[in-house]
């Protein structure tokens, strides 16, 4: 069971604050008007996300990674289905990086 | 606030089971993910139960791996919490664009479902948005059945996982890459913004090498995203 009174004390602070960041951007945007700008911006989060998160592994990766990358936006691009992007970009990784030991 | 005023929209039911069924695409990689997070938590020393809270509670990969690279006893508290703070950021941008699929559902349900958001429910709701679910129901389908298999892989991974050997050989250290690597077609091919995608870019990496922990993803994503709204303020 939860022995230690400090990993109790863990579970619960970062469930509060993993919940606190799912529920909080849709809390304060009861307070914010959709005029164009505030649209704007909604929409184009989804795609600053992909870039913000896909930009740093890029550049930070290698071969392998990038390999990885281009058979994620590759395979989904041409077959429309998630699932294949997924399953080829980590082959593609495993792949690169068991050709490159 | 076109997708709450579809119109003959999906029954509560019939969009918790498309939820609850579309996600399984995503599952094979959910899974090897928690039973990797369920080896890591063993090897810092987390009882099963310990183990399978965590991920009842926090219910985040990245941040719940992150956490236990600063694991000690006692548990640095400060650090575990602004580390998970960080790398969970990302879903107050995400929880902000579910205002329109979500506002018209009584709030209860609309703050349960919050509960339930991953990066891969996320997506499919955005792939799928112009189509007329049920939100709430579609996003608790998919988040309440793929949080039971996180439990769950969690749980194996702790009892089993010394079998998977080093996960970064399988490359499923890159499965947050390969999520976001197909998001990027189906996100691009709905609206084609070029300067919220390069800027965010830009920013993220530039963030990355100056500010430390994993703050740069909000801070990407948060400057790329505002371009939006200058775009959207001068052509108003």
């Amino acid at each position: 069971m939860l022995a230690r009174p400090d990993i109790l004390a863990a579970v619960v602070l970062l469930g509060c604050v993993s919940y606190a960041c799912r529920a909080g951007g849709y809390f304060l945007m009861r307070y914010v008007s959709l005029t164009p700008p505030v649209q704007g911006w909604l929409q184009a989060i989804p795609i600053s996300i992909v870039g913000a998160i896909l930009g740093p592994i890029a550049w930070n990766g290698g071969p392998p990674e990038w390999a990885g990358l281009a058979a994620a936006i590759g395979l989904t691009w041409l077959t429309g289905w998630d699932f294949v992007g997924i399953v080829g970009a980590i082959a593609a990784v495993a792949l690169m990086r068991g050709l490159a030991v | 606030m076109t997708i709450a005023a579809a119109a003959a929209s999906r029954s509560f039911a019939s969009s918790f089971c498309a939820g609850a069924v579309l996600i399984w695409v995503m599952m094979p990689s959910i899974v090897l993910v928690g039973m990797v997070f369920g080896v890591m938590a063993s090897t810092v020393g987390l009882t099963l139960m310990e183990a399978a809270a965590f991920s009842g509670s926090v219910y985040a990969g990245g941040a719940q791996m992150a956490s236990l690279q600063g694991w000690a006893d006692p548990v640095p508290l400060l650090f575990v919490g602004l580390t998970t703070a960080a790398l969970n950021s990302r879903y107050v941008l995400m929880g902000a664009t579910m205002r329109s699929f979500l506002a018209h559902r009584p709030a209860p349900l609309v703050y349960t479902t919050l509960f339930f958001l991953v990066d891969a429910t996320w997506i499919l709701a955005m792939r799928d948005r112009d189509t007329n679910y049920d939100w709430a129901g579609y996003l608790l389908g998919g988040g309440f059945v793929m949080w039971l298999m996180w439990i769950a892989a969690t749980m194996a991974g702790h009892e089993f996982g010394q079998l998977l050997g080093d996960p970064r050989a399988y490359g499923l250290d890159f499965m947050l890459a390969a999520f976001f690597g197909t998001a990027a077609v189906s996100f691009w091919r709905h609206s084609r913004r070029v300067t919220p995608l390069i800027v965010a870019l830009v920013v993220a990496i530039a963030a990355q090498k100056l500010i430390p922990g994993p703050w740069y993803i909000l801070i990407g994503a948060l400057i790329g995203s505002l371009t939006g709204a200058i775009g959207h303020a001068r052509a108003a």
